[in-house]
């Protein structure tokens, strides 16, 4: 087994440094064909070409092997090409190495979808939402920060990949299920707030009892159900019809409006 | 107030540099707290920008582009909310509304290049073929430097060149359609909240919204850190529990494996 091993050059703290930064290029040539596949390879060629100096042939096929369908979470990827450079630099197998990023970039991508897309951005959505709609600069200032810090942490993400190798990525992996449910459980909770929070349905309809008494539908019947029962139910029935119905977002963004400006001619909302 | 060629001109340049960080995903100065911000910035009205920022972001909250699936654009939903909010005088959850079809139109075109982005893969193969990485890595950023260039024409276009159409439009609406679309901007982050459920509810984590969803009935707070915090907290009790669990297992199946071996070798004698 050993021999088949060839000695490669070393990559240095640096240059792992400069893959976690190359990685924001993963989406470059996104196509239908192999999605991430081209943005990828050229974020990984100046690895590539370290670890193979003067071998310019398995460089090529270094190369070539990476040019396959690849899709997955942008926040991951620098994780898997970290990775990715270790093998090549203590010259696995090319099987093994394909084996692997093809093996690992959909559960990761899951993952980190969970965390970045379903957890962090509703967060810092909702936090400094409330912010911006006193018209305070705090919103858009602090949305930044965060998401300058997101991007800066593509390094210590690159350097994980590349240090963890197999064994600590088979780790997450192991982990990855519970990471993600308590993502989930963080996730759900926030969304709950959110709706209660931010999805605004008032009903304006009075009606009239006596000449000089009405009764508000809005305070005196649905708010003293429950507060918000309205945007709950009605995101429920969006839910529903995206789950189950197989809706299209587009379509259900339109009949929102078609339903708004519906009861607001009729003078219910 | 009219937007001035100048403004069109400052608005298209801010359009290319947020178009290409959607296409990368890098800096998230594509979401709609970021282009609200600028664009109102741009226009000499900050607050509005801001405000507008805080309604658009959540509106989008859970139209992400997730596993290579393209949103309606945030970006030219910012633009055109504040545009449109700032030339006609109407408000900004009404102009979210109205600035729907620029993001949708936007959203196909985006589309269209996934598929015709395709045609630079087989010119890709070849460059590493021969091993002319630098023009493949030319053919990687063409995309991109497309993708920038449809942005600042269809940014310009739509704030400077459409704007007294959309004006003499929008001023003749009676007030019952733009009462309409003000309802509509705000159930429409129902149809977001909806999408992230989509992905991410099970039955198991109902409780978990419906928990984040009384405490923000109830918890009168500016913002919506207490329901994150209470988010964070049960995360980590499951977090926790699971782990345990896993052990719990492990053991189990240890257990289970030394008897089997242990009746294997009875049978052996």
């Amino acid at each position: 087994m050993e021999s088949e091993k060839k000695a490669r050059n070393k990559l240095s703290r640096r240059d792992i440094t400069k893959l976690g930064l190359l990685s924001l290029f993963n989406q470059s040539g996104m196509n239908y064909q192999r999605m991430q596949a081209d943005g990828w390879t050229f974020a990984m060629i100046p690895s590539l070409k370290k670890v193979y100096g003067d071998d310019k042939k398995g460089l090529i096929e270094a190369v070539k092997s990476n040019l396959q369908f690849i899709n997955t979470n942008n926040y991951a990827a620098p994780l898997l090409m970290g990775l990715e450079a270790s093998l090549e630099e203590n010259g696995e197998e090319r099987s093994t190495i394909d084996g692997l990023r093809v093996a690992l970039f959909g559960p990761i991508a899951g993952i980190g979808d969970a965390i970045t897309w379903y957890t962090i951005l509703p967060i810092v959505a909702g936090v400094t939402a409330s912010f911006a709609k006193q018209g305070s600069i705090l919103g858009p200032l602090v949305f930044f920060i965060v998401y300058l810090a997101m991007f800066l942490a593509r390094i210590p993400i690159a350097h994980l990949g590349y240090s963890a190798g197999t064994k600590a990525i088979s780790k997450i992996h192991e982990n990855s299920a519970i990471v993600a449910h308590a993502a989930s459980v963080l996730g759900c909770t926030v969304i709950g707030g959110l709706i209660a929070t931010y999805v605004q349905i008032d009903v304006v309809t009075k009606i009239q009892v006596t000449s000089s008494h009405t009764i508000s539908i809005q305070k005196e019947f649905f708010d003293n159900i429950f507060p918000n029962i309205l945007p709950l139910g009605y995101t429920f029935l969006l839910y529903w019809l995206l789950k189950k119905k197989n809706v299209n977002p587009v379509t259900l963004i339109i009949l929102t409006f078609l339903l708004s400006i519906l009861f607001s001619w009729m003078g219910v909302l | 107030m009219a937007v001035t060629l100048t403004q069109g001109i400052l608005i298209a340049i801010f359009a290319i540099i947020a178009g290409i960080d959607f296409w990368l995903e890098g800096f998230y100065i594509f979401r709609p707290m970021i282009v609200c911000t600028v664009t109102g910035f741009l226009l000499g009205d900050l607050k509005l920008g801001i405000i507008a920022g805080g309604l658009t972001e959540l509106a989008f909250a859970g139209l992400t582009p997730v596993g290579g699936t393209q949103p309606p654009n945030p970006i030219m939903a910012g633009i055109m909310t504040v545009v449109i909010a700032h030339t006609t005088g109407h408000s900004p959850a009404t102009a979210i509304g109205l600035s729907l079809p620029f993001s949708i139109l936007m959203q196909y075109i985006i589309l269209f290049c996934y598929s015709i982005f395709s045609v630079f893969t087989k010119k890709a193969d070849e460059y590493v073929a021969k091993g002319e990485f630098r023009k493949f890595g030319m053919i990687v950023l063409l995309p991109t430097v497309l993708v920038a260039l449809l942005y600042s024409a269809f940014s310009f276009l739509s704030v400077y060149g459409a704007q007294n159409l959309m004006k003499t439009l929008v001023n003749s609406m009676p007030t019952w359609l733009s009462h309409g679309f003000t309802i509509a901007g705000g159930i429409l982050p129902a149809v977001g909240f909806g999408l992230l459920l989509k992905s991410m509810l099970k039955v198991k984590y109902v409780p978990y919204l419906l928990l984040g969803f009384t405490a923000a009935c109830f918890i009168k707070f500016g913002n919506l850190m207490p329901v994150a915090i209470i988010g964070a907290s049960l995360a980590w009790i499951e977090y926790g529990r699971e782990k345990k669990e896993q052990e719990v297992n492990k053991k189990f199946k240890n257990m289970e494996k030394s008897l089997e071996n242990v009746g294997g070798e009875e049978d052996g004698i």
